[in-house]
């Protein structure tokens, strides 16, 4: 088992199973899902013209994502990834088993303090907010990304990187990872057995992620493993019935409104607060603050 | 829950998680930790040296492979010892996907080389371009032993082998020569 962990991997295998997962699941199993769960929304009569419209929006916002995502990623992979693998990393790390499995963890577990992040200061939740905003909950949604919902996952990919491991192997970790989040926004599924629910992050914990109730605000941040929020104090199982979407609804499809609105929101906050100080504490401080005035 | 709660248990999971990849990375022999001798040999003619088999079946490499063929190349090696003193240049050929090393010439101390008659001493039968095993041939009073080696890549141009011959260890640094 300890040599097996051990043996050294070909980077043209170990691309190959990531092209599996990552890439190809969109085809046989994201889009395959989505169709499945409109057709559930039709058999239930829940398929509306806002759910359609929704759901395109959802899509265009990834474009948006994508698009900034693509440069930012040429800049940060090619640039800074490889300057800090290169100066300032722990001994590089060989590509085996063991190296995968614990950069796909380390990307999880860096993935769970980066989305907490995204809730807890106000820049982060300007753009995350995008992403709760839907009333509705299925694969769609994973898609609906605010714009700079690219940038909070290098700053926290670097320290990976800084502990010796491949910048492309901790890219491809992260995808990962995302990857699996974008299985959950489902609702056909609800609780699987506890061991799974007790280890894994669910449709079910990750609904109640999603959830506007205010018992679930801010909980369950995990993307492959339930156990750090466990261990970190963020878990809430599911109990109420979820209400999905934030505490101040856009009531909106346009998918111009849907990608901008965490931002221009921000924009006038900031607007509202006295103080060049007070105004970059906004940035920093949760999404709920505002300096006593 | 408190920051300090949080700031120790993160800091345990990266270490744990980084930890492990390192152990699994650094810190893992890939091959057994207790060579065994495969057989000894008094005084082996040439012949009888060379038709030596290792035990094990060569699994080292493919036929083009340019993590381990740096291998491929003379080296040498200093020794100074009761029974040699002065370095021995070894020729290591890629032989039916199996890295075979041969004596090549012998040096003594004034830098005077005389051409050995190309015995072969090492078999590598498993490497994967940073560590690997194979068999040596060592002399020792006279007998020859061949005993289990571990290698280790130090450099491009440099390799430790080591062995542990019930209690007669050495390490070897194999500089390219």
């Amino acid at each position: 088992m300890i040599e097996f962990l051990a043996k050294k991997l070909e980077w043209l295998d170990v691309n190959y199973w990531f092209y599996i997962f990552n890439d190809l699941s969109l085809f046989y199993i994201i889009i395959p899902f989505f169709i499945l769960e409109l057709i559930r929304y039709a058999y239930l009569k829940r398929l509306s013209k806002d759910l359609v419209l929704d759901s395109i929006a959802n899509i265009l916002t990834f474009g948006g994502f994508f698009l900034i995502e693509i440069i930012l990623g040429i800049l940060a992979i090619t640039k800074v990834y490889y300057w800090v693998y290169n100066n300032i990393s722990l001994p590089h790390l060989e590509l085996n088993w063991a190296t995968i499995i614990c950069c796909v963890l380390l990307a999880d577990f860096a993935y769970y303090w980066e989305h907490r992040t995204m809730h807890r200061i106000g820049i982060g939740w300007a753009t995350h907010t995008v992403h709760h905003s839907s009333p509705h909950f299925n694969m769609s949604v994973a898609y609906r990304f605010g714009p700079l919902d690219a940038i909070m996952p290098i700053v926290f990919s670097l320290p990976i990187v800084m502990l010796g491991f491949d910048p492309i192997l901790v890219l491809l970790s992260e995808v990962f990872v995302q990857v699996f989040q974008t299985l959950l926004h489902t609702e056909i599924i609800g609780k699987l057995t506890k061991p799974i629910e007790f280890i894994f992050n669910t449709p079910s914990h990750h609904r109640v992620h999603h959830g506007s109730n205010r018992q679930y605000w801010d909980k369950n941040y995990a993307g492959i493993l339930i156990i750090w929020d466990r261990m970190l104090g963020t878990f809430e199982p599911e109990k109420e019935k979820v209400v999905y979407g934030i505490s101040q609804p856009i009531n909106s499809v346009n998918p111009i409104v849907v990608f901008f609105h965490g931002i221009s929101r921000f924009v006038k906050k900031l607007g509202e607060i006295k103080g060049f100080s007070n105004k970059l504490l906004a940035f920093v401080k949760p999404p709920d603050w505002m300096p006593k005035q | 829950m408190k920051n300090s709660t949080l700031v120790f248990r993160s800091l345990g999971i990266i270490i744990f998680l980084a930890g492990l990849a390192h152990l699994f990375s650094f810190g893992v022999e890939i091959s057994d930790d207790n060579p065994v001798p495969t057989q000894e040999t008094n005084s082996a003619p040439v012949e009888e040296s060379e038709a030596a088999t290792p035990s094990e079946t060569p699994t080292a490499t493919s036929a083009n492979d340019p993590e381990t063929d740096f291998l491929i190349d003379k080296w040498q090696v200093s020794y100074k010892t009761e029974d040699y003193n002065g370095a021995i240049i070894y020729d290591i050929k890629k032989e039916d996907k199996t890295f075979n090393a041969y004596l090549h010439q012998y040096v003594d101390q004034m830098g005077y080389a005389v051409n050995a008659e190309g015995d072969k001493v090492l078999t590598v039968t498993k490497f994967n371009g940073r560590k690997g095993k194979g068999i040596y041939t060592i002399t020792y009073e006279g007998k020859q032993y061949e005993v289990a080696c571990k290698i280790a890549r130090v450099n491009e141009n440099t390799f430790n082998l080591s062995y542990d011959y019930y209690g007669y260890a050495d390490v070897e640094t194999w500089k390219r020569h």
